[in-house]
């Protein structure tokens, strides 16, 4: 069997029929650094068409434009950013941000850390980790075009966030995933079954840390652009099973409730709470908010 | 920070940070907050708002210590928008291109380059003296945010 029918008869299994899609390029407004109706008239002044995204604040699509949204000076003075729309969903996802020590455990290339800064107002700390040191330089790059205050980057394995002794009340576990075919035209043919389960296994191990990091009562969002259920939906189930953490409904206007039923595999029935976006105007994308119970 | 305030003064300005929340990592100059003391450790990569960086004794700014520069008393020169884009395209600024000169007009020192809506887009050298009726280039450019994209490549 092709690798493409493979993956698309278990989409088809899931309750997607698989089709080809063209993601919208979309941006983000950075309110901290700029009023949105003076960003909004200054883009659109120059020809660049702005559609805003339903279901985020401060999230737009570009309709038109004759040039590079990615070199405007606007665009350079940290106004806005460029970020696919699904996954400008996880940042707004947690509740009470402002003020509190958030771990972004798997941060490059750093469209979430802005985004969170942006949310918490530069206010309280982020601890953003990533490993590769040529990918920590770009996330750097980013968080002085946006202006961001309120950092602090480790060069470190998101798996070793317990050696910080830092207790965390939000985590963002943004995890390296197999990603999907809506924005990678190869990714039938490079993408095998061992890649996904290889990355499920990567993505519990940097779960089981974030067990362990978070405060109770605190909060985790994970997401992937994985359409994957062992990368998304099971690794849930596992971890509501391994730990103190229950999801919470992701109160979000868009995608389809988590799947509970995967391959003939009955799932805990809260993995409905998770959000499953199947490819469209976004590309494909997962995500799940959990809570650490309280007095373990 | 010496280099700080001594790259400050190359605008006319004067700025005062606070020594004890300015923090070095190799060479590379950060200032933080009170939240961000409590958790730093010696082997942070980058950590609150980065100010420049100093190599071969020579200090380099960043965007964030030109802007704020910029939002005190200081050399600036507004420019039009045609020359907003051909300075963060790594241009020299043309006389023509200016609309507004506020502090020094003096051949040889620095200016902050804003835009009509007063952001600061980088700084350059003023390359004869402004106030002479004379046209052609202006201010050499030194430092664009353009700079980003081009780290990139």
């Amino acid at each position: 069997m092709l690798a493409k029918d493979f993956f698309t008869n278990r989409y088809q299994e899931l309750g997607w029929a698989y089709h080809p899609v063209e993601v919208r390029q979309a941006i983000r407004i950075n309110a901290i650094n700029n009023s949105k109706c003076s960003l909004i008239n200054r883009l659109e002044s120059k020809g660049i068409g702005l559609e805003k995204i339903p279901f985020l604040e401060n999230g737009y699509w570009i309709t038109k434009s004759k040039f590079s949204v990615g070199a405007t000076p606007e665009y350079l003075l940290g106004m806005y950013s460029i970020q696919e729309a699904a996954a400008q969903i996880p940042a707004t996802l947690f509740a009470d941000i402002k003020g509190k020590t958030v771990l972004d455990a798997c941060a490059a290339p750093g469209g979430k850390t802005v985004q969170l800064a942006d949310i918490m107002e530069n206010t309280g700390a982020i601890i953003v980790l990533d490993i590769d040191k040529q990918r920590l330089t770009a996330l750097s790059n980013q968080l002085e075009r946006c202006r961001v205050k309120n950092s602090i980057i480790y060069q470190m394995d998101a798996r070793q966030a317990s050696t910080l002794n830092v207790k965390f009340s939000r985590v963002l576990l943004d995890v390296p995933c197999s990603g999907n075919f809506a924005t990678d035209k190869q990714w039938f043919h490079r993408r095998t079954i061992k890649d996904v389960q290889r990355n499920a296994a990567l993505q519990r191990e940097v779960l089981a840390e974030a067990a362990n990091t978070i405060e109770d009562d605190g909060e985790i969002v994970y997401s992937t652009c994985s359409l994957e259920p062992e990368e998304d939906e099971l690794n849930i189930d596992w971890a509501i099973k391994s730990f103190d953490l229950q999801t919470e409904k992701v109160r979000i206007a868009y995608g389809e409730r988590g799947v509970t039923e995967v391959f003939g595999k009955k799932l805990d029935d809260s993995i409905e709470n998770c959000v499953r976006i199947w490819p469209g105007e976004t590309q494909g994308f997962f995500v799940c908010k959990l809570r650490r119970r309280l007095g373990r | 920070m010496k280099q700080i305030s001594d790259f400050a003064r190359r605008f006319g300005a004067e700025i005062s940070l606070d020594e004890s929340l300015i923090v070095t990592r190799q060479n590379r100059y950060f200032l933080i907050n009170e939240d961000l003391k409590k958790l730093l450790s010696k082997a942070f990569f980058y950590a609150g708002t980065y100010l420049g960086r100093l190599k071969n004794d020579v200090f380099f700014p960043s965007f964030n210590l030109t802007r704020m520069i910029a939002e005190s008393q200081a050399n600036k020169t507004i420019v039009d928008e045609r020359t907003e884009w051909l300075f963060i395209c790594g241009r020299d600024i043309f006389k023509r291109g200016i609309t507004k000169v506020i502090g020094s007009k003096k051949k040889g020192d620095l200016t902050l380059i804003l835009n009509r809506h007063g952001e600061c887009l980088g700084f350059g050298e003023i390359s004869h003296n402004l106030d002479e009726e004379r046209e052609g280039l202006a201010i050499r450019n030194i430092l664009d945010i353009g700079d980003f994209l081009r780290r990139e490549k």
